[in-house]
């Protein structure tokens, strides 16, 4: 059973996989997020106690993760639900996720810019 | 590539009747509007940076201290709480585990949605109707 779910899996072996991945991280990470951001720490959010929480170095460690990880599940599923009704041929299988890469790719550039006064 | 039966490619995101196709569905649109929302909240938040000291993240934050608004986080956090436990659900299954119960699989799921949204629900409700957060 195990076998006969990845190696038929339409998006690749190792898209599967790590979708998988990615989904653990994830759950345990966006837990982490929303329990401070929300949960603890109510009220009125501002830059100040944005920046506050920021300053641990793990809970930066955690919106990191949150975010390769979120961009990557993200891209990915959209990827497999488009690929079930308009991009039906290998060819244009491949074009979209060439063009999901690059999309990704600038969210991430983007978002570690954002994080990087906190990061450097 | 795309010659196989659909049953086998997602076993684990569905039985393909009843209750697994209806789980399958609202994955799907939980996902998709995830996908957005990511997006926006990527841009949203990094607002922080778009001028010093955060002057353009602290309006928009203001602009979202709203009941309204709250109440929309409120069903952002159901989409959140079914695409995780479902998400979990389908994980196991690919692992073979519950396959053939897989029914009570599902139900015990949305019942941890249900308990994780009840506390989210508390929290929200309670700053809604006394704008401050629960003190724990």
């Amino acid at each position: 059973m195990k076998a006969a779910v990845a190696s038929t899996h339409k998006g690749g072996m190792w898209a599967w996989l790590l979708q998988r991945i990615t989904a653990v991280l994830l759950i345990v990470c966006l837990a982490i997020h929303l329990i401070f951001t929300h949960l603890l720490n109510i009220g009125q959010l501002d830059y100040g106690n944005v920046a506050n929480r920021l300053a641990h170095g793990s809970l930066t460690a955690v919106d990191i993760i949150l975010l390769a990880a979120g961009i990557y599940h993200a891209l990915n599923g959209l990827r497999m639900v488009l690929m079930d009704y308009w991009f039906t041929s290998r060819t244009r299988a491949l074009s979209l996720t060439l063009g999901l890469w690059v999309v990704g790719l600038a969210f991430m550039v983007y978002g570690t810019w954002a994080l990087w006064p906190w990061i450097s | 590539m795309s010659a196989k039966p659909r049953e086998v490619a997602n076993v684990g995101a569905g039985l393909w009747e009843g209750t697994g196709m209806w789980a399958w569905l609202l994955f799907r649109i939980s996902g998709l509007l995830l996908v957005f929302y990511l997006g926006a909240h990527i841009i949203i938040i990094s607002t922080a940076r778009w001028s010093s000291g955060g002057a353009t993240f602290n309006s928009l934050m203001k602009t979202f201290d709203n009941w309204a608004l709250i109440v929309l986080d409120m069903a952002l956090v159901v989409a959140v709480l079914y695409h995780a436990l479902n998400g979990v659900r389908i994980i196991l299954m690919d692992m073979g585990i519950g396959i053939r119960r897989h029914k009570l699989m599902f139900w015990s799921a949305m019942a941890v949605v249900v308990i994780c949204f009840a506390i989210f629900a508390w929290v929200g409700f309670t700053y809604i109707a006394t704008g401050k957060g629960v003190s724990w």
